[in-house]
């Protein structure tokens, strides 16, 4: 019975990536190629998370929530935080997306690299499995707590985004730039 | 009458598909995909003679006719595995070492079983060689779905087609087979009428798209001073963006 879950799991998994592969195909969109434009800007965009992660912490820092409550009117303090709450929405969702293109990149990269390797694959599909989910859960946290009684899941978001962005730089590295696409127009700003 | 139909259609489209890949010009193109065709052909032709002029051949020959037919299906991996990588070198690399580490791992556990001998008579074995070789099969094809899909790789529409018949095929039979192979099982009927309409179906597949050849997507091509200026261009710019990554790196606290 267990060889016929088996091949019964194999099967089906055979038929679904089948059904994907003709839907992927079919598709009218025709998958864009690789610009050195969008090369360069992948490498932006993770010196943008790096240097955002110091300014994000600075702005959930206890110390300003702590300062707004002394000294000012609950009118202001409410305010405030929920400006900080906009912030945190804001910069969450960004992030999200700015990762998310970067994995989709790193999908198209596929065929403009040396050598793939199976292990570097692994580490980074899951760092960026482990950023969607605390993204996801500081994201409610947040929402119902506020940003300043989430600071550490914020923080730690912060660290899984880095993370992804460090093993993201490294599939940069292997990049072989000769063989991405001759966007011209990208090419001549 | 039901199965003599099957057969005769099943007979009469892989000879369409052999006459139309020559016409078309796809048995250049897909030659081993139209070799494990004719091997078919061939099988399903001394099918014939064996059962109408010496029945007693009959039985003995159907399983390793069945098996050969199973190992020259492999063909068509390597055919899938030719035309849908040949312009990802990094991905055809890494799904080589894939494909054969599965090889490897199911072909020592089906000779395991061989070398045990732990089947009652050779058609037997013979037919759970040609079983655990089209599970192989099943998960090789496994795999190469999955890079397709996972790297979004650009297929013409032939290559497309045989792609879809095949794991079509393959899908469907690996089922069939663990079905049948089951001790006691009431459900072999199933699986036993299943097959051949399965595989009719997937000889319809693949005429419909190897009936003409269609061109396949186009790659990018650059004349040589394009290139040249591409190429210095983006080493710039990467040379530029490392440098600038470096830099906030040592700024960062």
């Amino acid at each position: 019975m267990t060889v016929l879950v088996a091949t019964s799991v194999l099967g089906t998994f055979i038929l679904f990536l089948a059904i994907r592969l003709i839907a992927q195909s079919g598709s009218k969109r025709p998958r864009p190629a690789v610009t050195a434009d969008e090369y360069t800007d992948a490498r932006q965009a993770l010196d943008s998370v790096f240097v955002e992660a110091t300014v994000i912490k600075r702005i959930f820092s206890v110390e300003d929530m702590e300062f707004i409550a002394r000294s000012a009117a609950p009118a202001i303090k409410s305010t405030f935080v929920n400006e900080r709450k906009k912030l945190a929405i804001k910069w969450l969702s960004k992030t999200r997306k700015q990762m998310a293109r970067l994995m989709d990149l790193h999908l198209r990269l596929a065929s403009y690299t040396y050598d793939p390797s199976p292990g570097y694959e692994i580490r980074l599909t899951a760092k960026y499995l482990t950023f969607v989910t605390v993204s996801e859960i500081v994201l409610l946290l947040v929402w119902v707590l506020g940003p300043f009684k989430a600071t550490r899941s914020i923080f730690y978001a912060i660290r899984t985004a880095g993370g992804f962005c460090s093993t993201f730089s490294m599939r940069l590295e292997r990049v072989n730039p000769t063989r991405l696409s001759a966007d011209r127009e990208s090419l001549v700003h | 009458m039901e199965t003599h139909v099957i057969w005769w259609m099943g007979t009469a489209l892989l000879a369409v598909l052999l006459v139309r890949g020559v016409v078309a010009g796809n048995f250049r193109k897909y030659p081993l995909f139209y070799f494990y065709i004719g091997s078919v052909l061939v099988k399903e032709a001394v099918g014939l003679l064996s059962y109408r002029f010496a029945p007693d051949f009959y039985k003995p020959l159907y399983w390793p006719t069945e098996l050969a037919t199973i190992v020259a299906s492999y063909a068509v991996i390597v055919e899938i595995f030719r035309k849908s990588l040949r312009h990802s070198p990094g991905i055809a690399r890494k799904a080589q070492k894939l494909l054969l580490g599965a090889f490897a791992l199911t072909v020592s556990y089906a000779a395991t079983d061989l070398l045990l001998g732990r089947f009652a008579n050779a058609s037997r074995a013979i037919a759970e060689a040609g079983r655990d070789l089209r599970y192989i099969e099943g998960a090789l094809l496994l795999v190469m779905l999955w890079l397709l899909v996972r790297y979004r790789i650009l297929l013409g529409p032939n290559l497309l087609g045989l792609i879809s018949g095949y794991s079509f095929w393959v899908g469907l039979n690996v089922v069939s087979l663990a079905v049948l192979f089951l001790p006691n099982n009431e459900f072999s009927a199933l699986p036993l009428r299943l097959v051949p309409i399965t595989y009719v179906a997937t000889l319809t597949i693949w005429c419909i798209s190897l009936w003409s050849c269609r061109p396949e997507p186009v790659q990018p091509t650059h004349g040589a001073i394009e290139r040249d200026y591409d190429l210095l261009a983006a080493k710039t710019r990467s040379i530029l963006a490392r440098s600038s990554n470096r830099l906030v790196r040592v700024m960062k606290p």
